[in-house]
């Protein structure tokens, strides 16, 4: 999860997430390959003698630094041109849960079983126990089965909300009246949390979600024991 | 758990705004021959013409080309190592479901 000035990602906790940061590291490098050339290039002419001053073009320059650049962009965008269509792959999910955007809160839908569904509050801050994480933890979690690749159908209610989990790359905006898809595997045991990514009014700050990635048999007494208490 | 994160964090060296070097894979390696190459390059091309300047581009040219070979080679082998891991996993696991059944390589059907 996220901690104080953390200024890179959270660790991946879905095989895509894991392909996003490979990505981000290797597009990192070559900013900063460019970006060590460009100082040097602005040290070198700052410490030029100046004796080229009537140079007016230059076709063989022209052409290297037209050439270089469209190499460079190739470099950057086949890697992000597999990974978009990466994530629109749908890979026969094991499960669908609808995640409902309200104002200020998650309800989650577990339609493949019968009267599976909760709502999702953040517990505030005076009610959290020792240990527990502030402004991220809620009441009831999302909870999934590991290694079971999941179908999310995301929609609201009122206004505009966001699903977005950052540890496992998903981020889907909740539009009433529309019904977004993603799919999404969780690769190991873990809570995951995010947070709304869509300004939704007064509590848009307070209304996370928190998913919580367990074994399958642990998975199948969890839904058991919600539907008794439905 | 979360101070022991801000504890490695404090200990890693990250370029000003860049890449965080201990943290990401075959960064670290990838500088670390650029340098080598940068200075390796720079001082032959030195000692071959007595031109410092030329050298010095020379050796900044050697840095750009040995860090992005260093790093893209890495890469592509860890990339490589990641899905030999994942079939090898895949295989691990598959042997443990069909382990006993009729689907397991390893049975051989008995006398009829």
């Amino acid at each position: 999860m996220a901690h104080p000035t953390q200024p890179g990602f959270q660790d991946a906790a879905s095989p895509l997430m894991e392909e996003l940061l490979h990505f981000h590291d290797h597009t990192l490098m070559v900013i900063l390959m460019i970006s060590t050339l460009v100082l040097y290039i602005m040290i070198t002419m700052a410490m030029a003698k100046l004796t080229d001053m009537l140079v007016l073009d230059s076709q063989e320059i022209e052409i290297i630094w037209t050439i270089l650049p469209a190499i460079v962009l190739t470099f950057i965008a086949l890697p992000s041109l597999r990974i978009l269509y990466l994530m629109d792959e749908v890979s026969d999910p094991h499960l669908t849960i609808k995640a409902t955007g309200h104002q200020w809160y998650w309800s989650y839908e577990y339609s493949d079983y019968e009267n599976l569904e909760f709502d999702s509050y953040m517990i505030p801050t005076q009610d959290l126990t020792p240990g527990q994480f502030r402004l991220l933890e809620a009441d009831h979690r999302m909870v999934i089965p590991v290694e079971s690749p999941i179908r999310a159908l995301v929609s609201a209610e009122d206004v505009l909300h966001s699903w977005a989990v950052p540890a496992l790359g998903i981020k889907v905006d909740a539009i009433p009246g529309r019904l977004n898809q993603t799919t999404f595997m969780a690769s190991h045991p873990g809570v995951f949390f995010g947070q709304c990514s869509e300004i939704c009014g007064a509590n848009h700050s307070f209304m996370p979600i928190a998913i919580e990635a367990v074994p399958l048999p642990h998975f199948e007494n969890w839904t058991s024991l919600m539907i008794e208490d439905a | 758990m979360a101070g022991e994160e801000q504890e490695k964090n404090d200990k890693g060296f990250r370029l000003p705004g860049f890449v965080d070097v201990q943290g990401t894979p075959c960064a670290r390696e990838a500088l670390l021959h650029g340098a080598a190459g940068s200075l390796v390059a720079g001082l032959l091309h030195f000692l071959a013409t007595s031109r410092v300047k030329r050298s010095f581009d020379v050796g900044y040219a050697g840095f750009f080309l040995t860090t992005l070979g260093s790093w893209c080679y890495c890469r592509m082998h860890n990339a490589q190592l990641r899905v030999q891991q994942r079939i090898i996993q895949e295989g691990i696991k598959n042997k443990i479901i069909y382990e006993g059944s009729g689907l397991d390589p390893n049975n051989k059907p008995g006398p009829s």
